[in-house]
């Protein structure tokens, strides 16, 4: 396609699109004028129905319910799709040693950032764990906390380095992790109906507003969350950094740590 | 609109140029990471915490740190480019 045609292309789609943006962003409302009426309408209906204190944890956990399994499975078929591509180019034979590449230095990790992040790291593990099982009270949820404890593992890697950090994380705990996350909450979905009622009715017992337990089924699906967010980001860094590896690496394990 | 969300958009604006100009990939990763912690301050200032906390945990974090290592995996492969040629 010469540069005159992709002008030409230009200056149509142009002259088709931008009279209906110029007319849509005429009519927005004004920056933070009106609370829009769905959100009225939670914030009137969820503390009362469903006792929870987190709007946007009762609207993807609760109210609407089929949406939010298509958004977990979009991830999990996301980094499904990253993982075969990796694997399908440097084979699939998995190791849990830590593998190393001929002729890279060794960076020994100092001892401020190896006791930094023993320090951070559990804290920040901890602090993963509150926002996923507070998403009914505080902001934050399954994938919030997932994606904290994930980097949780990561402090581990910058402290131990690669070797240390394989020694810690299996690739297949990982596997199980991402899958058994994806399934609990498919059955979170799907036992409901078990009782007659629909897909995702929050069927167990609503306890007090601001209590932990307070959502109900809510938590439990938040824990499917997390595991499933939590392996698949630890697994998606693995790949990466094993894309970096050689497969016939020396004997001696845990010696790498670039 | 409060003086402090008219210095957030513009902080926003200049981070986000930020990652467009600079060059250099490893540079650029770390001014991605800098726009993604300011957009996590804006959306806090907006009075949308959820949404701050995945920006923080997936701008500021995980995709910078995949960046970063996606990067490394390239010059590795370049390297043993040169050490066969």
């Amino acid at each position: 396609m010469s540069p005159r045609l992709r002008l030409a292309v230009l200056g149509v789609a142009l002259l088709a699109l931008v009279p209906g943006a110029a007319a849509t962003i005429a009519h927005l409302p004004d920056f933070g004028a009106t609370i829009a009426a769905y959100g009225e309408r939670i914030n009137a209906i969820a503390p009362g129905e469903r006792h929870v204190a987190n709007m946007v944890s009762a609207i993807n956990f609760d109210l609407r319910g089929l949406d939010t399994l298509g958004e977990e499975f979009m991830l999990l078929a996301a980094i499904t799709g990253t993982v075969v591509l990796l694997r399908g180019r440097r084979g699939e034979t998995l190791t849990d040693r830590a593998m190393r590449l001929p002729g890279r230095a060794i960076l020994p990790r100092s001892e401020a950032v190896q006791l930094t992040c023993r320090l951070a790291g559990p804290l920040l593990m901890m602090f993963g764990l509150y926002v996923v099982l507070h998403a009914t009270v505080t902001p934050g949820g399954g994938f919030q906390g997932g994606v904290i404890l994930a980097s949780g593992t990561l402090l581990a890697y910058l402290g131990e380095g690669y070797g240390g950090w394989r020694d810690m994380v299996r690739s297949h705990w990982l596997d199980a992790l991402e899958g058994g996350g994806a399934v609990l909450f498919t059955v979170c979905g799907l036992a409901p109906m078990l009782t007659g009622a629909a897909f995702m009715q929050n069927v167990l017992p609503l306890r007090t507003f601001r209590d932990v337990f307070s959502g109900g089924l809510m938590l439990v699906e938040n824990a499917g969350v997390a595991l499933a967010v939590c392996g698949g980001f630890t697994q998606l860094f693995l790949e990466f950094l094993e894309e970096t590896r050689e497969a016939d690496g020396p004997e001696e394990p845990g010696e790498d740590s670039a | 609109m409060s003086a402090i969300l008219i210095l957030l958009f513009l902080l926003t604006a200049a981070s986000g140029t930020a990652v467009v100009l600079i060059r250099d990939p490893a540079r650029q990763i770390f001014a991605l990471a800098g726009n993604g912690v300011v957009l996590t301050i804006l959306f806090t200032a907006l009075q949308a915490p959820d949404v701050a906390l995945s920006e923080l945990a997936v701008g500021g974090a995980a995709v910078p740190l995949l960046f970063l290592v996606a990067l490394m995996a390239v010059r590795t492969g370049r390297r043993d480019e040169e050490h066969e040629g």
